[in-house]
């Protein structure tokens, strides 16, 4: 073993010392390494500039200085302790009222029309849906939105703007920026879609409740907040994963009442005078169809914990669903049939005393969980284990030394390199089973690793468009007035946020984002951008430049090349373009369009225009891209 | 005549384009050229109702089902087309007969998803990961396919016209997302005299990056951007006497058939088409469906007829989630069923026939007595054509955890 290799190895002990020596708090607070960039060869300038690249949304001018005036390592200790003051964000944020809803208040606010109809149906008020003239639509129409009116709901398209809006601004200005980048890729890792529309409702509180207080802390705990979340399972259809195969629900078919009202049901579909003949014949022909689904048992593993190679088989995915079963949402639409069923039956409390479980928006179905004994990996679990079974299991997944290695590749793929050494990844791992998950002791190895610095590294990940996106406006300090114009260019760019439709969330990597249609597209937004004809998007490009005129453009690309890519050799690029530019009488061309726009303000316009052309430019530019 | 169409490009842009070039020294393909055949899928969102598009009027249990939306070739107003004495063809998809009788539209019933799933969301996922039991399968159907096909990449090799990538294609393979293709071009809203210069400033930094991924794509995107020439786009003129719907779907196609003419390498191409959910009064010889229908055949036809000589290289196949309920609802439409039916159209295909395993519609027959049940699985077909017309033979991979029979449908 050669010194530097016993170095290494010195180096991971004490960390592990510290991890076990310490509780988290104390830990973070008294463990006060040195970042080794100085080995990689960085200047401390370099090293703060790599810092922001990776751990935040993009610097913003002058964001190096303060990090190097607080300290690399303090600077990065804040971030995780995600208690920086926002108050210039909550400012931003204070007219999007569905962040202070429960997530019954948003079913109750924001019903689909399907619930609509229902209701309305239910209350005896007629929709007429009988003709499809353009006429009858019309009516049809305005009878959605009188009811709308009168019960006081508002469209689900206003849920869906607030959710991409409230994301975007929190990217683009929250002081906590570590939080906001980990709750970015917490959800991609438990993505859910709005693709179905099942998980319109419950997405908001989804990312708010379960994923962003969880996203610095434990992993087992994000495990069981995204497992126990309505979002989760109707995304991952568990609240279709059913038995029978318990005594309540042997007791439910034997009991002669229930008996008789499945026969009184049965008469009533097959009769077809019957106003619902049709509608029961559904619902008893689905309630037959009923049982097990495993789509969640298989994803926690292949995608949640395990990995894909984590060494489970198809008999593991089937048994962990039998272990899932019961596990599903609590009905909160109000007057909708679910709600008054439980109502009827006695309500909450009478659940509770049956054997369920309610757990705010979560309910554990005791009459549809199978009893049976299961065997999943090397965990056996005895017969009528109930709710707590499952738990259990996403105890044991969460801290599988597969799942270690697994979320600890996982996050040194987005923070590191899109192809990281085993090295760094057993030393993540390590520290991930040592504290049990603790995801800041994770990233703290990582960012203590030598890997993390190396040259080869530096520059080397491609952002996604959505950081492409809020990158550019913390770059020159933009104020977003209109965020959801960033959400249609991400779309265009290729990354149609909270709509990823498989469980796999985007891939992370360069191959994925880049292609010819989205590079197109990411130029165009850099000119888009920088001219401000992206609406409800405004610059002041001057005051990057405290308002001084550059004198030329060649001064221009020089000026806001260092300032948009600061700590980064801008030369080369800038040598290859002042040929261009003269060539073409640049600014000869931009100067004559403005001229005849507008003569009273042809100056500022002129430079203004020429400044924008040229932050353009450098937004579009490869070297923007990377980060 | 097409590969002038290299010698244009060779001339106009100082040089073969770089992806072309690679193409070319690929010992795989002969010429970069060389027609590769295009398959171009159509996804009808929302289930489109199969026993109303090919309905099975010979089955008495039919005109009970559906009392009210039974429609048959007796018929005087609105004639149905009859196919086989069996099924026949709504007569707003009428433009489809010719080609059916010329034998280059196949018509394939009782298709859909062995997954029984009646939910639109799980049923198309299924359908385009071509995995119906597992969600969680990163890729779709379509851009394995176009990796099984083993020829180098155009970045029009697989192109989907819709604005978000569809699931369909999501994967390993490169696609194109793009509603407009006059979309791809670099745009200066702000100030159009310098949008020159901004491509040619990029083009320099592209060229300059140290980044491999970025230098290689950047070099293909300005190719590309140059091969698909925005002017080309804006004043294309189809074939004489096409006029395509002014619809999603004929504006898509269109769009497509620019493609295809522009020898640019696409391989598959996909477009979408909405309102199939008929729940509401779905009409018969006339209403929601008889209009969806229309367009929906008429673009298609429009399409077919446009490609012209192209047409030996072309095969359109349609899908749809599943199918809709046999007996009608209280509201004068069909809920969320099983099978539907699909369309496959092209000079490959073994064309003019139904091909179909359905028993019949009484009551004993149907899926929880209820739906036309799955007798044929989607992936028997999307197999077939793959196999067949894109010269694919690995099913395995195309299709994991399947390994049930191709369905005989295309000339060999």
């Amino acid at each position: 073993m050669n010194f530097k290799r016993m170095g290494k190895c010195f180096f991971v002990s004490i960390i592990l010392f510290a991890l076990s020596a310490f509780t988290q708090k104390t830990f973070v607070e008294k463990y006060k390494p040195k970042f080794p960039y100085k080995k990689a060869g960085l200047t401390k300038r370099e090293a703060a500039a790599h810092l922001l690249n990776r751990f935040t949304f993009g610097p913003t001018p002058n964001q190096i200085d303060e990090v190097l005036e607080i300290g690399l390592e303090k600077w990065f200790n804040q971030q995780l302790t995600e208690t920086l003051d926002d108050s210039d964000l909550q400012k931003r944020l204070v007219n999007y009222d569905v962040l202070s809803m429960s997530t019954e208040q948003i079913v109750n606010t924001f019903p689909n029309q399907g619930q609509i109809i229902a209701l309305a149906k239910s209350n005896n008020i007629i929709l007429k849906n009988t003709d499809t003239t353009a006429k009858g639509k019309e009516e049809y129409k305005e009878q959605l939105k009188q009811i709308m009116q009168q019960y006081g709901y508002k469209p689900v398209a206003e849920l869906e703007r607030q959710l991409i809006n409230q994301k975007i601004l929190r990217a683009a200005y929250s002081n906590n920026q570590l939080q906001e980048v980990m709750t970015d890729f917490w959800f991609n890792h438990f993505n859910v879609s709005l693709t179905k529309p099942q998980c319109l409702q419950y997405t908001f509180t989804y990312e708010r409740d379960a994923i962003r207080p969880n996203a610095l802390g434990n992993f087992s705990k994000i495990l069981l907040t995204t497992a126990k979340h309505p979002a989760m399972l109707e995304y991952l259809d568990n609240t279709l994963s059913v038995s029978t195969n318990n005594p309540l629900s042997q007791k439910q078919n034997n009991n002669p009442a229930a008996k008789l009202l499945q026969q009184k049901l049965t008469d009533m579909a097959n009769d077809s005078s019957q106003k619902n003949s049709a509608f029961l014949k559904q619902m008893l022909d689905a309630k037959k169809t009923q049982g097990l689904n495993e789509n969640y048992a298989r994803e926690i593993m292949e995608l949640h914990t395990l990995g894909v190679d984590g060494g489970y088989t198809q008999n593991d995915v089937t048994q962990l669903a039998r272990a899932l079963t019961g596990w599903s949402a609590m009905p909160l639409l109000r007057d909708g049939a679910a709600k008054k069923l439980i109502d009827k039956a006695g309500g909450v409390e009478k659940l509770r005393e049956r054997g369920f479980i309610v757990d705010s928006i979560f309910l554990f179905r005791a009459d549809k969980h199978d009893e049976g004994e299961k065997i999943i990996l090397t965990q056996t679990l005895p017969a009528n284990g109930g709710y707590a079974e499952g738990e259990k299991m996403i105890e044991f997944l969460a801290t599988h030394p597969s799942t270690a290695k697994f979320i600890s590749k996982k996050l040194a793929t987005r923070f590191v390199s899109d192809h990281p050494s085993d090295d760094l990844i057993n030393k993540m791992a390590a520290a991930f089973l040592k504290t049990k998950g603790n995801i800041k002791s994770v990233l703290i190895v990582m960012v203590n690793s030598d890997e993390f610095w190396k040259a080869d590294v530096l520059r080397e990940k491609i952002k996604s468009p959505f950081e492409l996106a809020i990158s550019s406006v913390r770059a020159t300090k933009a104020e977003v007035q209109q965020p959801f114009q960033l959400f249609l260019w991400c779309t265009k760019m290729g990354q149609k946020f909270y709509y990823y439709q498989a469980p796999t969330g985007f891939p992370d990597k360069a191959s994925y984002w880049i292609n010819s249609g989205s590079l197109l597209n990411r130029m165009n937004f850099g000119l888009a951008f920088a001219t401000e004809k992206i609406p409800g998007i405004k610059l002041n490009l001057s005051a990057l430049n405290n308002n001084q005129e550059p004198e030329s453009i060649e001064a221009a690309l020089n000026i806001y090349s260092n300032t948009l890519l600061p700590e980064r050799d801008n030369s080369k690029n800038i040598q290859r373009l002042i040929p261009l530019i003269n060539d073409n009488n640049l600014e000869k061309k931009i100067n004559n369009v403005t001229a005849v726009k507008n003569d009273m303000v042809l100056n500022d316009k002129k430079n203004n225009n020429m400044i924008a052309q040229v932050v353009g430019v450098i937004i579009g530019s490869p070297e923007f891209q990377r980060k | 005549m097409r590969n002038s169409a290299m010698a244009l490009f060779a001339a106009g842009f100082g040089g073969v384009p770089n992806f072309i070039a690679r193409a070319a020294s690929n010992k795989k393909i002969i010429a970069p050229y060389k027609k590769n055949k295009v398959l171009v899928c159509i996804f009808q969102r929302g289930a489109m109702d199969g026993l109303m598009a090919v309905s099975p009027y010979a089955d008495a249990s039919l005109k009970t089902l559906r009392p009210t939306l039974y429609m048959s070739p007796a018929e005087t107003e609105g004639k149905m087309f009859d196919l086989d004495g069996h099924f026949g063809l709504h007569p707003s998809l009428a433009a489809f007969a010719p080609m059916f009788t010329e034998k280059r539209m196949a018509i394939v019933h009782g298709v859909g998803s062995p997954n029984n799933t009646r939910s639109h969301f799980d049923a198309q996922d299924y359908m385009e990961s071509g995995t119906p039991f597992n969600k969680g399968t990163a890729s779709g159907w379509l851009n394995r396919a176009v990796g099984l096909t083993g020829h180098e990449a155009s970045p029009f090799r697989a192109v989907s016209l819709t604005s978000a990538m569809p699931r369909i294609l999501y994967g390993d393979n490169e696609a194109l997302a793009i509603n407009n293709l006059q979309d791809f071009a670099i745009q200066n809203r702000a100030n159009a005299g310098t949008a020159n210069i901004a491509g040619k400033s990029f083009e320099e930094l592209y060229d300059a990056t140290s980044s491999d991924i970025l230098n290689k794509t950047g070099k293909e995107s300005f190719e590309a951007m140059k091969m698909l020439n925005v002017n080309n786009l804006k004043n294309y003129k189809p074939a004489a006497d096409v006029v395509y719907p002014n619809s999603a779907l004929g504006n898509s196609l269109k769009q497509i058939a620019v493609l295809i003419k522009m020898d640019v390498g696409l391989e598959v191409a996909f477009a979408e088409s909405g309102g199939w959910d008929t729940h509401f009064n779905q009409g018969t010889t006339n209403g929601l469906l008889a209009n969806n229908f229309k367009d929906f055949s008429n673009s298609i036809t429009a399409f077919w007829k446009d490609l012209n000589n192209y047409q030996d290289d072309v095969t359109v196949m349609t899908m749809t989630e599943f199918g809709r309920t046999a007996f009608q609802n209280g509201t004068g439409g069909t809920d969320h069923g099983r099978a539907s039916c699909l369309f496959v159209l092209g000079n490959d295909v073994q064309g003019g026939k139904v091909y179909h395993n359905i028993k019949s519609l009484a009551r004993e027959d149907l899926e929880d007595k209820r739906d036309l049940p799955v007798s044929t699985d989607f992936r028997s077909v999307f197999s077939a054509v793959a196999n067949n017309h894109l010269n694919i033979h690995d099913n395995k991979s195309l299709f994991p955890e399947w390994d049930e029979n191709v369905l005989q449908m295309m000339r060999t």
